[in-house]
């Protein structure tokens, strides 16, 4: 496979993504992240290999199938549960049991599954095959919308990422990055010319705490905010507003004046309040949320907030 | 803060408490019915149209002047504040005696407990006694009689058409009741009148009749307009409030006034409007009696009154405000609820109200038509546009509907208010793309300037204003039906309806009997013509029917062409002619016989007969099947062409035909896409393709079937943009279902009308978006009280979520969670 057709591993490509940047937007996520935040709302964007989701609404019950996932199975993982009633009340059905201990993720069972009550977190493609995708949407992207490649991160495949976005970028089509800035800075200079918009996350100031809310900590992030800014990119900051995490006044003061030393750079910076909507999405990986479910923060809370950003005289919005 | 709240004055308040009163304690409109039936009982000799002008006359000069204290405008179509509407002469025999020909003890806890559409014991013994006069008088007496027996007997499944009932969908010129008025009107018919007394002929002496008719009613209308001013004056004297006395004398004066004469300021052309509106109604429910395109008209009336300061901008949006109210009460008994579905509301704590709610009957599937073009192609918005808009975005009111027409000049802060009323409003209004629909009149034969002028009649099906007997969708109560699942299932099973074992007119092979999937499309192209050919056939019939016996005076009276022609709606009198029909099912039909091409065919998974054979069970013992059906098989709703070919395949082929047909008096048949009763014709189709079980509902309009929607809203709606749309020139529904989250703020304003325009751009005609925040839905069920203004969009028309049945209510919130 060549270079501009590079392989990539994505997870989902959704249309009317209208929280990704500006104009209505399709948003192609890359599966795989090298950050692991605690409120991250897509469990399935952190690992870069193939996940067995399981959505026990779906199944049919293993005595209709045949017991087809079970049999599928060569590790055990898979076992008949108790006799519930089946959702159209036809009666009582066995659901299907995972027991995530066992299983390595080999998606034999997701293949078999008819109803697709099972399924594969991430699909395998390449940049022609998303390219002829995307494109279909053109019609839409009128005033100012586009693609958005996110993720998981997306410079964690460049190949992918850059030829992505170089050949979009050819056919007129308007790019946003959405990334971590957790990422190379030779081959996010490399993006540059091709990246209308790059929407970075600054989540916490604090580089220890940086370090314990997302895994890593941030002195690389906020050198490549610099250089990005220095080098001609446009950013818009988002900010997520997590209770407890990063709220503090300080950190607003910290985050805002590191806005502000961007410049010109940074075209909005957005305010997100944290919601916990994804957090089904855990259960369906058989994964733990590791956060506490917050409320999300109040209206006043984040009007106080903005009010932050807004004395530090920057362009910048709730969202 | 919100920047188009506009106070909601006290008195608006007030009106909309009244209503809700009301709508626990609705009255049945036996007034008109006793004044038709008196007339027609004591002139049954009288040539029709004559008759209808006697009637029509005694109703103005004899009905009751209701003016309720406080409002703002006068009267309503029957004698109280929302009467609900009906006419003896379409009711079918099977109601009355059903209803009223019951058990004392049934009748009484059908129609008179609290929160019935109360009967007294007098009007049950008069309705019953009316009922011998009518049921050899009536609108399906006249078509029996006139038929010949061999096409009753052709008619098979749609012998119900025989019930009759008026045909509807229309928009007479109001705009003429407003700037001209009855008296000019009545002069010129005289003049005509005069012209065929000199040179009587055979040509012109039915024409006579008509002028003397028409005259007739002029001079009813005058006379109850000053019947108003007399009320008016009477309620005068004996009010003690000096400013409510000032303003009973004023509207007496404008009474006095209007009707005969051009309306001088905004109250006066919005009581015109109401005025003629009564009459509309009092002559028959022919359903959707649209005003058309009310801003037009009325626009010059407000900004005259607001740039001479008679009114300010906040007294002219409470007029507006307690205008739509009026135009909102004219409620239809549709359907006509028998005694059980009426004890069993009872039982479970619903009012009549609320059984009607759900259905929709309210404001009489009226639609107010704002924006637009004038003759000259320039943007028609005024302060109009945006005060309606105003009015549904502050009262959220669901009735009577809204279309908003858009083009280049549409501006930005109407949009802008559009999508917020829309947010709102549960999908009011509608959006209407001028572009497409302009192209689709001209491809009717409509010269430019007319085609500019069109208006919405009814749900969602164009006409041109004030100049077309458009009877879209709606002949003499006949519609199509699920048409084109009923013409799948002959395909599928060999000529027969497997629900009950009918065969149709037309052999055919059965599923497993075909070679190809290129056969079974010859076989279904047809099936199609055949079904074409016979309901053209039936609209040519039934629109003699009222051509012969049941002329539509009142629409006559405005309608553009009749007054200089001579001639009623009915006989061609309009200038321009349309018959619409819908079609439907077109979700699962392309979805199905994509199952079929992609199993049996294409990918050879399954033998013709081993789906014959599940389809034939319901699909019992191949559950398995039906899932991988669903699962895997290209739907229509993706932007997948495999699925969205054949819908193109099918819909051409239909609007060809049917468009192609001679329309009833030399004017054209107008094909379009809509459908109310889904949910109904599902509970009477057998088992789908697609995976669909006995009973279940069918894909409504022209959407695809909520849970085949794969890939998100855009390409959902380029999916749907697909369709052939300027050949549906009689309308479609689309709906845009958009997730709570996503149209919070300001820029997803901007993001919708993106969307909007994008379809618009790809060749949409139409649509709605709904706001699918199913948590607030749930919020409702368990507290009714608290959401009475939560509207839902259904199909063409939006309805009270809290008065929809816990059934309905559960049906549409599963639509929603499945869907995109």
């Amino acid at each position: 496979m060549d270079y501009e057709n590079a392989a990539g591993r994505i997870y989902d490509i959704q249309g009317y993504a209208v929280h990704d940047g500006p104009g209505i937007r399709t948003t192609v996520y890359t599966k795989g992240c090298p950050l692991s935040c605690l409120w991250c709302h897509s469990p399935e964007s952190q690992s870069f290999e193939f996940q067995v989701g399981y959505l026990p609404l779906k199944c049919l019950g293993v005595d209709l199938c045949e017991n087809t996932c079970i049999k599928a199975c060569d590790q055990g993982a898979l076992t008949a549960g108790e006799p519930e009633q089946a959702m159209d009340g036809s009666g009582l059905i066995r659901k299907v049991r995972i027991d995530r201990t066992k299983c390595n993720e080999c998606q034999k069972c997701a293949e078999v599954c008819i109803n697709k009550a099972l399924y594969t977190a991430g699909w395998d493609t390449t940049v022609d095959e998303v390219y002829e995708r995307l494109m279909k949407d053109v019609p839409f992207f009128r005033n100012g919308g586009g693609v958005t490649i996110s993720g998981g991160e997306a410079m964690s495949q460049f190949p992918f990422t850059y030829n992505l976005a170089k050949r979009l970028k050819d056919s007129g089509v308007h790019i946003c990055l959405d990334t971590t800035g957790f990422a190379n800075t030779e081959q996010l200079g490399k993006m540059i010319p091709y990246v209308d918009l790059f929407l970075y996350d600054l989540k916490q100031m604090d580089s220890e705490m940086h370090r314990k809310l997302a895994g890593v900590p941030n002195e690389k992030i906020l050198e490549n905010a610099r250089f990005l800014a220095a080098n001609g990119a446009k950013l818009q900051v988002r900010y997520p507003v997590i209770p407890r995490l990063n709220d503090s006044e300080e950190n607003m003061h910290a985050t805002a004046k590191f806005c502000k030393e961007l410049g010109d750079a940074v075209t909005l910076v957005q305010l997100l309040p944290y919601h916990h909507l994804g957090t089904s999405k855990y259960d369906r990986l058989g994964k733990k949320y590791k956060m506490h479910r917050w409320s999300p923060p109040a209206e006043e809370f984040m009007q106080k907030a903005l009010d932050i950003f807004k004395s530090y005289e920057l362009p910048c919005q709730l969202h | 803060m919100d920047k188009f709240e506009l106070p909601i004055s006290d008195r608006i308040k007030g009106l909309q408490e009244r209503r809700k009163r009301q709508n626990k304690d609705l009255r049945l409109n036996f007034e008109r019915n006793r004044i038709i039936t008196d007339y027609y009982k004591a002139n049954p000799k009288q040539y029709p149209i004559m008759k209808r002008a006697g009637f029509l006359y005694k109703w103005l000069t004899e009905r009751a002047i209701n003016i309720e204290d406080e409002d703002i405008f006068l009267g309503d179509a029957g004698p109280q504040c929302r009467t609900v509407h009906f006419d003896i002469e379409q009711c079918s025999p099977m109601w009355i005696t059903g209803c009223f020909g019951d058990t004392d003890e049934r009748f009484k806890a059908a129609w008179q407990q609290p929160g019935s559409v109360w009967v007294s014991d007098e009007d049950r013994a008069w309705i019953l006694e009316a009922h011998e006069f009518w049921k050899d008088n009536d609108i399906a007496a006249t078509a029996k009689g006139l038929f010949p027996p061999e096409f009753i007997e052709g008619m098979g499944p749609y012998k119900n058409f025989l019930n009759g009932s008026y045909p509807g969908h229309f928009c007479p010129n109001y705009e003429r009741a407003v700037t001209v008025g009855f008296g000019e009107c009545r002069r010129i018919a005289q003049e005509k009148l005069a012209e065929i007394q000199a040179c009587t002929t055979h040509a012109n002496v039915r024409s006579e009749l008509f002028y003397h008719a028409y005259i007739k009613v002029c001079d009813g209308m005058i006379l109850m307009s000053k019947r108003y001013a007399e009320g008016c004056r009477k309620k005068a004297e004996t009010t003690t409030d000096p400013a409510r006395k000032a303003e009973l004398l004023k509207m007496a004066d404008s009474c006095d006034w209007i009707i005969e004469n051009p309306a001088r300021n905004l109250w006066e052309g919005l009581q015109t409007v109401l005025f003629y509106q009564y009459l509309l109604i009092a002559d028959g429910t022919h359903w959707a009696d649209s005003p058309g395109l009310v801003d037009s008209f009325l626009g010059p009336l407000a900004e005259n009154d607001i740039a001479t300061g008679a009114l300010t901008r906040e007294q002219a949006q409470e007029l507006i405000d307690a205008w739509l109210y009026h135009m909102g009460d004219q409620i239809i008994m549709f359907p006509k609820p028998t005694n059980d579905m009426l004890i069993n509301a009872h039982k479970e704590g619903r009012t009549f109200y609320d059984l009607q709610g759900g259905a929709q009957n309210i404001a009489a599937g009226s639609c107010i038509t704002i924006g637009g073009m004038k003759v000259d192609g320039s943007g028609d918005y005024n302060i109009v546009t945006e005060m309606v808009l105003l009015a549904y975005y502050r009262l959220r009111v669901a009735e009577p509907s809204i279309a908003f027409r858009v083009n280049e000049h549409t501006p930005d802060h109407l949009w802008e208010l559009a999508i917020a009323t829309s947010k709102r409003s549960g999908g009011m209004p509608q959006f209407n793309n001028d572009d497409v629909i302009i192209k689709a009149m001209l491809d009717r034969g409509v010269p430019l300037e007319d085609a500019r002028r069109y208006a919405v009649f009814g749900c969602v099906e164009p006409a041109i204003s004030g100049k077309e007997w458009s009877m879209a969708a709606n002949c003499g109560g006949f519609g199509t039906g699920a048409s084109l699942v009923n013409i799948l299932q002959y395909i599928i099973h060999g000529n027969v309806n497997p629900m009950d074992g009918s065969t149709g007119k037309l052999p055919c092979k059965k599923l497993y009997e075909y070679e190809s999937f290129e056969e079974l499309q010859a076989e279904m192209e047809r099936q199609m013509k055949f079904y074409i050919d016979n309901v053209t056939r039936m609209y040519h019939f039934a629109a003699m029917v009222f051509n012969h016996e049941w002329p539509i005076l009142s629409a006559s009276m405005m309608t553009e062409g009749c007054l200089e022609k001579g001639m009623d709606v009915s006989w061609g009198g309009a200038t321009y002619n349309g018959m619409g029909s819908m079609f439907n099912g077109i979700g699962t039909t392309a979805d199905s016989l994509s199952a079929i091409k992609y199993m049996c065919f294409d990918k050879k998974i399954i033998t013709t007969k081993e789906l014959y054979d599940a389809l034939q069970a319901n699909w019992e013992g191949h559950e398995l099947l039906r899932r991988r059906i669903i699962n895997e098989v290209p739907f229509y709703g993706n932007d997948d062409d495999t699925a969205d070919d054949i819908v193109r395949w099918f819909t051409n082929y239909w609007t060809d035909i049917f468009n192609n047909s001679p329309g009833v008096n030399g004017g054209t048949q107008n094909c379009g896409a809509l459908d109310l009763y889904n949910v109904g014709a599902g509970k009477r189709t057998w088992a789908t393709p697609d995976g669909r079980k006995t009973g279940d509902p069918l894909s409504l309009s022209s959407d695809p079937r909520p849970d085949s929607v794969r890939n998100g809203p855009l390409a959902y709606v380029k999916s749907v943009a697909k369709m052939p749309w300027r050949k549906l020139r009689c309308g479609g529904a689309i709906n845009v279902r958009l997730d709570g989250n996503s149209v919070k703020n300001e820029e997803a304003t901007a993001k919708i009308r993106d969307l909007i325009s994008t379809y618009f751009a790809l060749g949409g005609i139409q649509v709605h978006f709904t706001v699918a925040d199913t948590a607030v839905m749930r919020a409702a069920q368990k507290n009714p009280e608290d959401y009475q203004d939560l509207i839902v969009r259904i199909a063409g028309f939006s309805a009270y979520f809290t008065h929809m049945s816990f059934t309905d209510q559960e049906g549409y919130i599963q639509r929603l969670e499945l869907g995109v």
